[in-house]
């Protein structure tokens, strides 16, 4: 079972109580929640917040890919999967993606939020332009995305 | 054929709405587009090497979103999205 979104933080909030409510089931005795938030700092320069860039479609299509793979890899009966990522501008400690796993055991459910973050990372269409304290900005540079 | 061409991350740079045109001659591939690209960036841009390293390290997405090779074959007017290299999450 999955949920996958892209937010749009203009109109709408990324919000850890949607996954909560998405990922509850008394069949589930082990859930994970991965945030990720803004730092204040990347390759020695104060960073004051992130632009986030998204072709959403994409996106939402490499989640679900991304998802059906882990299933097929791991085998682990009945898991929900709640992945939301924004897009717009955040500030210094604002949440930039929500990943909460919930399944049978705390191992699985460890193994199964792991995969899906660091294959976000190799593959999902999502840029950040950084913002400095001296008004400046700056495309992060990134990798080549990774096609199956 | 007319291209449409979607801007995202630091391709965004290249314009200030986010998209540019292009009209490619018939079966025209990927890498003709990129070829275009460049083009466009030594005429504009005066040939700034950044952004022609982003369209050379750039893959491309059909309208049907589909990540597509060099050797993609344009048969009609639409949209095509540059995704320059990635870093989010």
């Amino acid at each position: 079972m999955l949920h996958a979104k892209i937010i749009d933080i203009s109109k709408e909030k990324i919000e850890i109580d949607k996954a909560k409510k998405f990922i509850a089931s008394s069949k589930f005795g082990a859930s994970i929640y991965f945030v990720g938030t803004v730092r204040d700092q990347n390759d020695n320069k104060k960073v004051t917040g992130i632009t986030y860039d998204s072709h959403d479609a994409l996106v939402v299509k490499s989640f679900e890919e991304i998802y059906k793979e882990a299933e097929t890899k791991f085998k682990f009966e009945n898991i929900a999967v709640f992945i939301e990522h924004i897009k717009g501008y955040a500030s210094l400690g604002d949440t930039s993606i929500i990943i909460a796993v919930a399944c049978k055991h705390r191992a699985q459910a460890y193994e199964f939020s792991r995969y899906i973050i660091e294959e976000i990372k190799k593959r999902t269409p999502i840029w950040k332009k950084e913002h400095y304290e001296n008004n400046e900005s700056e495309w992060l540079k990134g990798n080549s995305i990774q096609t199956r | 054929m007319k291209i449409k061409l979607e801007l995202y991350g630091a391709s965004r740079e290249f314009s200030k709405k986010d998209y540019l045109e292009f009209i490619l001659k018939e079966k025209s591939s990927i890498n003709d587009l990129r070829n275009e690209i460049l083009s466009f960036i030594d005429k504009n841009f005066k040939g700034n090497n950044n952004f022609k390293r982003l369209v050379e390290t750039s893959k491309f997405c059909s309208e049907e979103n589909n990540i597509v090779s060099d050797s993609y074959k344009i048969t009609r007017d639409q949209k095509i999205g540059i995704i320059p290299p990635i870093g989010g999450g």
